[in-house]
């Protein structure tokens, strides 16, 4: 089946990941929300996003990023691979939006005019920590202790 | 003013009249502000400090110790970030206790107690600590440590025969079997404290507890990992100056269970503080005949809920300590306040989260907050997971706690909306009351605190020495007003806000006191570069860049988890440490790698 993909490969992870092993892929995620999306969203570089968007537009075919000055690949982590169909299912109005990021892959559903606008959204949002990257975690004992009374 | 002959009787007062005096100091800073008098007092000082306790073991070197304090008898020492606790530091961070324990072997010859917390152990260490130091450790407590094993315990069993105490709480411990047990049974008849809680070890034989309580008549402290309660009624019956009790299990074996048979125990005459891991309310009324005389009261891991939490805490009057899980609800809290007046300190932990498998009324709330506040005057420290606040409950606790030395609260993420927020006038409120604040830690979310609310912290916590921020602020101009006040603050941690490294620089070079930053979840620039702003002599920086790792989530799958990068800065007199782990990095490296 022919589809036109938009796709938006931020230093060229295709290229390069050809010859290095994958990550195994251990997350899928299918989610509907829009602050799931944004969520997922807000953990990319928005500088990144904001260069990628502008350089290229939401069109069919593949759009491909130039490399950024400084590549120092152990301080700039992984990015995103976006992929969303340019022109999505008519029937139903929308289509998935797919994100690969590092291992995960998340397929959101949503209408191309929603892709779009999330993409603008994801550019013009400014860098603040998401309270969701950083969960309270528990103390080891505590957390074992209430894994133990699931089992009981 | 430094003639030697002059000094030895100024004011007619002979060294040995300071010797004596000094000797009555204990507070490590009041030491510092005698040895910095003058050369002679330095010196007296060093030759008569009998404890030092150093913050984080990086600081300084083993051999500056020993050059300082050759008779040196109790020494303390912190390892890994407070982080570590929960799972956010990578296990071989660093912290070794090794180059500590060779200086000690070698040279410290009065050394008799010592005291690792968040450290990495091997059981060479512990074998060369037997050996070296065996025949007069009077205390070893291995605080929240890792790296060795039951063989490792085998050389302090068989070797420390003066030890009164043995702490290994929280330690992860590679259990090869139970034999150190016995050894330490065996071997030693001055045995205080014994505390190997939340341990796990499984290869405990009851009967080796129950030696050790025929041998030990001074035992008043035993913490024991899961073993099951009905197995030491023999133990209980011949401990007979037992104080304290921690751990065991309750229904492990479903097929000895009854909770008749739990009625029969019967504890030692003594026995003032209690947790009895697992204990539900089936056996909740084995505890009400000698309540009355709890002075401490563990229920991290019992399974009571709401109700049994206020039949419970009802009988105890005397209760100064208590410890549970979130699920004592306000209405718990009120049944405290009007009970236990001579509450001191309250920790109540984060239960659990998921639907259905808590009490639903188990949460605490500034409801609770205003009854405490009202009812236990005597309070010096809580830690509280709150789901609701208010300004008004942190105003009562400024008002009315003024005894409070530590106060730390998480507002969880459970109720998407808090009404009552920012709590910017509350939190002020409570620091100007409770002015003997040492130690404050506030867990909040976005909005809950404003760049307002931080020049308040940073403008009322005259006493401050430890703080930790977790999602305050709503920019870096919040950041630099805290960084104007907090005069003694010593040691900040930071997690889930929104500074920019520029701002983390800037804060860090303008806190007067400030000896020690951590911070996890702030705006990275890209290449760390303008941290370097605080760069300066003595001052390590260190990062730990974004990792993904593999681990187990609730349900037991493995999930790949996130941890975003961490800051960890602090003073010190060694130079940047060398051991450190691939997951680490100095920022020496860093600045080179952009070069």
């Amino acid at each position: 089946m022919s589809r036109s993909a938009v796709e938006l490969d931020f230093f060229r992870m295709e290229k390069e990941s050809a010859g290095k092993p994958q990550p195994p892929k251990k997350l899928f995620d299918r989610r509907r929300s829009f602050r799931d999306i944004q969520s997922v969203i807000s953990k990319m570089n928005p500088e990144i996003l904001k260069s990628v968007i502008a350089t290229g537009s939401v069109e069919n075919g593949n759009l491909l990023a130039s490399k950024p000055k400084n590549d120092d690949p152990f301080l700039s982590p992984a990015l995103p691979l976006l992929s969303a169909p340019a022109f999505g299912n008519r029937v139903s109005g929308t289509s998935p939006l797919t994100i690969f990021y590092e291992g995960t892959v998340s397929v959101f559903d949503v209408s191309r005019n929603k892709a779009e606008n999330i993409l603008k959204l994801a550019a013009e949002n400014v860098s603040k920590t998401v309270d969701s990257d950083l969960p309270l975690t528990r103390g080891k004992s505590l957390e074992r202790f209430l894994q133990k009374r699931k089992e009981r | 003013m430094e003639d030697g002959k002059a000094n030895k009787t100024i004011g007619g007062m002979p060294d040995t009249v300071f010797e004596l005096v000094i000797d009555f100091l204990h507070d490590e800073r009041d030491r510092d502000a005698v040895s910095l008098v003058c050369r002679r007092w330095y010196e007296i000082d060093k030759t008569t400090r009998k404890h030092v306790t150093i913050a984080l073991c990086y600081t300084t070197t083993p051999q500056s110790l020993w050059r300082r304090f050759q008779h040196l008898e109790s020494l303390k020492l912190k390892g890994k970030p407070r982080a570590a606790m929960f799972n956010l530091i990578p296990e071989d961070w660093g912290g070794y206790v090794s180059p500590w324990v060779e200086e000690i072997a070698r040279s410290f010859s009065c050394l008799n107690a010592l005291h690792f917390r968040r450290m990495i152990v091997t059981d060479l260490d512990l074998e060369l600590l037997a050996q070296s130091r065996g025949q007069v450790l009077q205390i070893l407590k291995l605080d929240k440590c890792s790296g060795f094993s039951t063989d490792g315990l085998l050389h302090i069993g068989r070797s420390c025969k003066k030890l009164k105490t043995l702490f290994l709480e929280e330690s992860s411990i590679i259990e090869k079997g139970g034999e150190w047990l016995h050894e330490l049974a065996l071997n030693n008849n001055v045995l205080e404290t014994l505390n190997f809680y939340m341990t796990y070890l499984a290869k405990v034989r009851f009967q080796d507890l129950e030696l050790i309580a025929r041998n030990c008549r001074s035992l008043v402290s035993m913490k024991i990992s899961e073993c099951e309660l009905l197995d030491l009624v023999g133990f209980f019956g011949t401990a007979s100056v037992l104080e304290e009790f921690g751990g065991g299990s309750i229904g492990e074996q479903p097929e000895r269970y009854s909770s008749e048979s739990y009625c029969s125990l019967s504890f030692p005459p003594k026995l003032c503080s209690l947790g009895l891991t697992y204990m539900g309310r089936n056996e909740m009324p084995i505890v009400f005949p000698f309540a009355s005389l709890l002075r401490r009261l563990d229920l991290l891991y019992a399974f009571l809920d709401m109700e049994d939490h206020c039949l419970l805490i009802h009988r105890c009057p005397n209760l100064e300590v208590l410890e549970t899980r979130n699920v004592i609800g306000d209405r718990g809290l009120e049944v405290l306040a009007q009970c236990c007046k001579r509450l001191r300190r309250l920790r109540i932990e984060r239960g659990e989260d998921e639907e259905g498998m808590e009490d639903e009324e188990g949460l605490v709330s500034h409801r609770g907050l205003i009854a405490l506040a009202q009812g236990c005057l005597e309070l010096e420290y809580i830690a509280v997971y709150v789901t609701d606040i208010t300004n008004a409950s942190l105003q009562y606790i400024g008002t009315y706690l003024k005894n409070l030395c530590d106060f730390r609260l998480v507002l969880l993420d459970r109720q998407e909306t808090i009404a009552d927020l920012p709590l910017d006038n509350g939190v002020r409120v409570l620091l100007q009351g409770c002015y003997k604040l040492k130690r404050f830690a506030f867990y909040l979310r976005q909005g809950a605190l404003t760049d307002v609310g931080l020049s308040y912290v940073g403008q009322y916590s005259l006493n401050v020495r430890w703080m930790l921020l977790g999602s305050v602020g709503e920019s870096d101009a919040g950041l630099l007003a805290l960084s104007k006040g907090c005069p003694r603050l010593q040691k900040l941690e930071m997690r889930a806000c929104c500074f920019s490294e520029r701002a983390l620089a800037i804060a860090a070079l303008q806190l007067p006191s400030l000896r020690y930053l951590w911070v996890q979840g702030y705006r990275a620039s890209e290449t760390a570069s303008d941290l370097l702003a605080m760069a300066r002599p003595f001052w390590n920086i260190e990062l730990i860049p974004a990792r993904r790792v593999v681990s187990p989530n609730a349900n037991g799958q493995d999930v790949i988890v996130d941890h975003p990068a961490h800051i960890l800065a602090y003073y010190s007199l060694a130079g940047q440490r060398t051991d450190f782990p691939n997951t680490v990095l100095p920022l020496d490296a860093v600045a080179l790698l952009n070069t």
